[in-house]
């Protein structure tokens, strides 16, 4: 922990028990790119790591998808990687590649950009900090992370290959007895690290909003984004060391002979229990879908609210929803497990919890559509990708309660339903989100907006194939359809399946290609976008309001003083004194007519005039 | 606590006077907060590892299973005591720096230093005279759970004592003093969170 | 805005790029031809429950989803930038109010259904063990699944298990159609799943423990001959796509006929070293469950030992097994 490091340097602090240090700008490359404390150059990093894991992730898709459609054929281009068995894919090759791609887009691509770099750069000039509440813990986390990168890039070069036991790493599958080699040792060390990255990051962000929010700032007045991060992060502090445990325990199998997972032979109790490492994944698996979900809906109430100039409908009833999710996601994992012989009476209740977390997010889906409701909506790129993101999260939501149904489960189990639901959810609504608000916080991060017309392709082309893509898997699963079959047409029942799954694979190298728009606009915009106004879209959160775009050094000259909460549009106040349909949450409502030329920045193409 | 903060924080829009906190009292509480959440998140670790030592054991019909040999009580025991010792003596230290004796203080923390290294030396030799009863790793779940947790606690221990070891140093250069002794501090609410896993391990693994 | 030709000339490099790989994949094969979609054949008593709830909820959903989407829509396209965004937080008693009570609705029907339904397939079919194990001429197999096959076992005429006249086959498993089938699993290496999609069940084989399930074919959805698929669902290594078996359907008289055949071949190529051919376990009771199959071989063991002399011992026999 750094804080207590730096020296008391007695500056302008004075009486303002909120007033914090200001740490001098580094000079040197290094401190200024690579070991950099400030907080918005990690989020940064990892959102490069975070991209270029992405498109990693997503190749290894194509893959798959290609497997599908044409089993054993060449992969074109992709091909290159596959030298040894002549640009084919093999079932060998097969079983590493999904599960590389399963664990690079969860721990690699979702978690540092939605909660490495939304986290790092909203949560301090979201709640008016100057950084972290630990900068230096906050650059260790960074740099732990790039070790866990560095061992999983390794794996792939190691005798045997990378890991090959599934995402979910089921033992016995996963011990030696069935995944020689050091890949996949290095893959599980590489999960442990990566989670105790996490940890460091959740530590950070916990202390941080409760430690350095700016006067005034309450809890109810705190953005819908940083609720979202916060819960997360108390979610990975809670539930990542239950899967590092499993690592642990794993990794000693697995090398020190133990035997925790490995069991004996038929029938017979032999040493160790497969069943406790599925218990361990899944009490942190299940927390897991809602870690990666809860800072995408944090950014949706927002930005929803925001584009829509509307304050967030109940904004209070969709936080305390997010609350009951954090909790509810503790005590349902057991959901996961319907089918491992479970006792009867725990399976009804799992099932039970697991049906109860309908509740709140129906509350969620209610306020999002009441907030658009009766709106002035303004159809951003942003705000089409927050639409974008209701619409397919609705999807995976409402497919979640057949499998969180015991007799349904039965069936769909292990089908490529429950990949389709889950892509819905994990990978459609969190990428959606991510890039929703990646073209909302381009500007503040980079000083330069985002090409809207090549945004608006990017957005179309994804939501429409995402969607295809995953609604087809769902339907090869409602067919019979398992998931991770090499070739799934060994199997006569599902051999109709072969033009659906050829389609979903032409949706997917479609959804591929419109990543293409976004990756030529986020490089044109970083050189030649146009230059960013302080508050290019109107709302009055106190990134847009009090730091420049992008923000200097210390985030913050003078601290603001909170007066409000983050969704004050279409206040009759605002229109009448400030002549704008919106307030900033720091700004002070003057007590008479302001005139026109109220409100800093207010020429913006984007937001329009506002109209009686 | 944080409804605390947060009540503060709604009385400055109210115009109402926040007692004055220097910036320091304010970074150590800061650091104070961050190193409870990581002991608590490092407890759920613990618990997951305690968890899964329970699991095993409930799913095993004896315990432990036959053909295992006993763990000692003895020595463990003995190292209980060890640990405690040094609980309260690195406690002392705290308290003898924010008096102003650094001395006191740092010798204190270099005792703590000298008997946790003592568990450590006690403590290998449990393991070496297990191993030497034929209880080696691979010999099943009674072995396996035994030298996981012991193993990844003396981890902690380790860590502990290297710390132990700057603080003592740092305590005798005078960095430390009544007002500024975060270090110190941290590393005692950690030293006492792996003395508390020791005491819960003592307890689930060779007592019971 | 001003429109600028060079980002339209993006645009258009942006989608010649995003055609490039499925106008590739178009030139490695024609489309396939097969394109129908839908649960497969039903040949279970029991699955209906499921696709009926399955297919209910879909109902259930597609209405909640088709509501949503035209809200979004409607919102959209009437409150667009042209309308006066109304200022409401919707933190009023009233709005609250009817967000709760649309919630509960919802939560009641839909997942309400789902819960009253589900509860009741588990206590009345799928999870009812005693409704099968009861049945006096319920099929029992154990299996052992293994990297990549799956290795079953009946008891044969003695009713035991592993002995000598088991009927031991692998992948390719035949039950009679009416007669509930109860299987206990376990596997040797690595997690598996046995999966059977036409009947809407799937259990995991788990190394270190027995785990059960059972199911029956429907007389009135199969017809004796009939051949469905069992599948692998848990990656259990490079082949798992290949561990395929086979299920057969046959009506009693024949599945009887195939077991005595079935047993004397087994019995012929028996081998009592080879651990391949004895790794059957006496068949499991779970806790707090009497023994019911013990009570029905001593039964069918006493009814032949008394069969021959009179016809009467038969008949207690059977109340002795049903007051069981």
């Amino acid at each position: 922990m750094s804080a207590h490091a730096h020296a008391d340097s007695g500056h302008g602090a004075g009486h303002n028990p909120f007033e914090q240090h200001i740490h001098p700008p580094p000079t040197s490359f290094f401190y200024k790119y690579i070991w950099s404390t400030d907080h918005k150059v990690i989020a940064k990093q990892f959102m490069w790591a975070g991209l270029v894991f992405l498109l990693f992730g997503g190749l290894l898709a194509m893959m798959i998808r290609w497997q599908w459609a044409f089993p054993g054929t060449k992969v074109p281009v992709l091909g290159i990687f596959l030298r040894r068995s002549g640009g084919i894919v093999t079932p060998a090759n097969y079983q590493s590649i999904f599960t590389m791609h399963g664990l690079i887009m969860i721990f690699f691509a979702i978690t540092p950009l939605l909660i490495g770099m939304f986290g790092n750069f909203c949560i301090p000039l979201m709640i008016g900090a100057r950084d972290m509440a630990f900068p230096f813990l906050n650059a260790l986390s960074f740099w732990t992370f790039v070790v866990s990168l560095v061992l999983i890039v390794t794996s792939f070069f190691v005798q045997l290959g990378t890991a090959g036991a599934g995402w979910t790493t089921y033992a016995p599958l996963s011990t030696n007895v069935g995944t020689p080699g050091l890949g996949q040792t290095l893959v599980v060390a590489a999960i442990f690290v990566t989670g105790a990255a996490s940890i460091m990051g959740g530590i950070n962000y916990i202390t941080t909003v409760i430690r350095l929010r700016a006067p005034g700032m309450g809890w109810f007045k705190m953005p819908g984004t940083v609720w979202g991060l916060w819960l997360t992060s108390i979610l990975n502090v809670l539930f990542i060391p239950v899967l590092g445990a499993a690592a642990i325990l794993l990794i000693l199998d697995r090398t020190a002979g133990t035997q925790f997972f490995i069991a004996g032979a038929a029938g017979v109790q032999g040493g160790g229990d497969p069943l406790l490492y599925q218990h361990l994944f899944w009490i942190f698996g299940h927390p897991e879908v809602y870690i990666l979900i809860l800072p995408a809906w944090g950014i949706l109430v927002d930005l929803v609210s925001f584009f829509s100039r509307k304050p967030a409908y109940f904004y209070k009833g969709s936080v305390y929803a997010m609350i009951a999710v954090t909790v509810l996601s503790a005590i349902v994992y057991g959901h996961h497990m319907f089918v491992t012989g479970m006792n009867p009476m725990l399976g009804k209740t799992f099932m039970l919890f697991t049906l109860i977390i309908s509740v709140p997010a129906e509350v969620l889906f209610l306020n999002w559509l009441h907030t658009i409701w009766k709106g002035s909506i303004r159809l951003t790129t942003p705000m089409l990708f927050a639409l974008g993101t209701i619409f397919v999260f609705g999807l995976g939501g409402l497919t979640g309660i057949f499998l969180g149904t015991v007799s349904t489960d039965l069936y769909l189990h292990d089908t490529m339903f429950v990949v389709g639901h889950f892509h819905l959810t994990m990978a459609a609504a969190a990428f959606l989100a991510i890039f929703g608000g990646i073209y909302f916080w381009f500007p503040k991060m980079f000083g330069r907006m985002m090409d809207e017309k090549l945004g608006k392709i990017h957005f179309w082309g994804s939501v429409v194939f995402i969607t295809l893509v995953f609604c087809g898997q769902m339907l090869a699963g409602y067919s019979g359809q398992q998931r991770r079959l090499y070739d799934p047409f060994q199997y006569t029942y599902i051999k109709h399946l072969r033009s659906l799954n050829w389609w979903t694979s032409m949706f997917a190298f479609m959804l591929l290609g419109f990543q293409v728009p976004f990756i030529l606009n986020f490089f044109k915009s970083l050189i030649a976008g146009e230059t960013a106004t302080q508050n290019p879209w109107q709302v009055g959160t106190l990134e847009w309001t009090h730091a420049s775009s992008p923000p200097v050094h210390h985030n913050f000259d003078v601290i603001p003083t909170v007066y409000r909460g983050p969704h004050e549009y279409a206040h009759p106040d605002a229109q009448r004194l400030l002549g704008k349909d919106w307030i900033g949450q720091a700004e002070e409502l003057p007590s008479e007519p302001h005139g026109a030329a109220a409100g800093g920045g207010a020429a913006d193409a984007v937001a329009g005039p506002v109209r009686e | 606590m944080a409804a605390g903060v947060s009540q503060k924080a709604a009385a400055v829009t109210m115009g109402d006077v926040v007692p004055y906190r220097s910036p320091r009292a304010q970074r150590d509480w800061t650091s104070y907060l961050g190193m409870v959440i990581f002991l608590g998140s490092w407890a759920v670790l613990f618990a997951a590892l305690f968890f899964s030592y329970l699991y095993l054991r409930a799913h095993t019909p004896v315990w432990p299973p036959v053909g295992s040999p006993r763990l000692p009580l003895t020595l463990p025991a003995l190292n209980t005591g060890v640990i405690v010792l040094t609980s309260v003596m690195m406690h002392l230290g705290l308290m003898a720096i924010r008096r102003r004796r650094n001395g006191v203080g740092g010798t204190l923390l270099l005792g703590t230093f000298a008997l946790g290294s003592l568990f450590l030396v006690l403590q290998t030799v449990v393991w070496l005279r297990m191993w030497d009863q034929g209880l080696v790793p691979q010999a099943g779940q009674y072995a396996s759970v035994f030298y996981a947790l012991t193993w990844f606690h003396a981890v902690h221990v380790v860590v502990g004592l290297v710390a132990l070891l700057a603080l003592a140093v740092k305590t005798w250069l005078g960095k430390y003093n009544a007002a500024k002794h975060g270090g110190v501090l941290l590393w005692t609410i950690y030293w006492h969170f792996v003395g508390v896993v020791w005491l819960l391990m003592f307890l689930l693994v060779y007592l019971v | 805005m001003r429109t600028n030709p060079k980002k339209w000339l993006l645009a258009l490099i942006a989608l010649a790029l995003g055609t490039l790989f499925p106008g590739m994949a178009l030139a490695a094969g024609p489309i396939p031809q097969e394109t129908s979609y839908g649960l497969p054949r039903d040949v279970s008593a029991d699955g209906h429950r499921i696709d009926w709830l399955i297919k209910v909820t879909l109902i259930f959903v597609t209405i909640l989803f088709v509501i949503m989407v035209i809200w979004m829509l409607l919102a959209v396209f009437k409150h667009n930038h042209k309308h006066k965004a109304e200022y409401d937080h919707g933190d009023s008693r009233h709005a609250i109010m009817v967000g709760m009570i649309l919630s509960a609705v919802i939560f009641f029907v839909v997942d309400g259904n789902l819960w009253v339904n589900a509860t009741r397939d588990l206590s009345q079919a799928f999870w009812n063990f005693p409704k099968a194990e009861k049945h006096p001429e319920a099929v029992r197999i154990e299996l052992n699944a293994h990297q990549w096959a799956w290795d079953a076992r009946y008891a044969g005429p003695d009713l035991e298990f592993n002995t000598a006249d088991d009927i031991v086959v692998l992948n390719d498993l035949v039950i009679p159609i009416d007669r509930p089938v109860i299987v206990q699993l376990v596997s040797t290496d690595v997690i598996h799943s046995f999966s059977l999609p036409n009947f809407r069940v799937k259990m995991d084989a788990t190394p270190g423990m027995t785990n059960r399930f059972w199911f029956m074919a429907s007389g009135k959805r199969a017809k004796p001959g009939d051949v469905v698929e069992i599948g692998c669902t848990q990656h259990c290594g490079t082949n798992h796509y290949k561990m395929r078996g086979t299920l057969k359907l046959l009506d009693w008289e024949a599945f009887q006929l195939w077991s005595k055949e079935a047993s004397a071949s087994s019995k012929a190529t028996y081998d009592e070293k080879s651990p391949t051919r004895n790794w059957g376990w006496k068949w499991k009771r779970f806790p707090n469950e009497p023994d019911w199959y013990k009570q029905q071989v001593d039964a069918k063991k006493r009814s032949a030992a008394l069969s021959s002399p009179t016809s009467g011992t038969t008949a207690v026999a059977t109340t002795e097994r049903e007051s069981n």
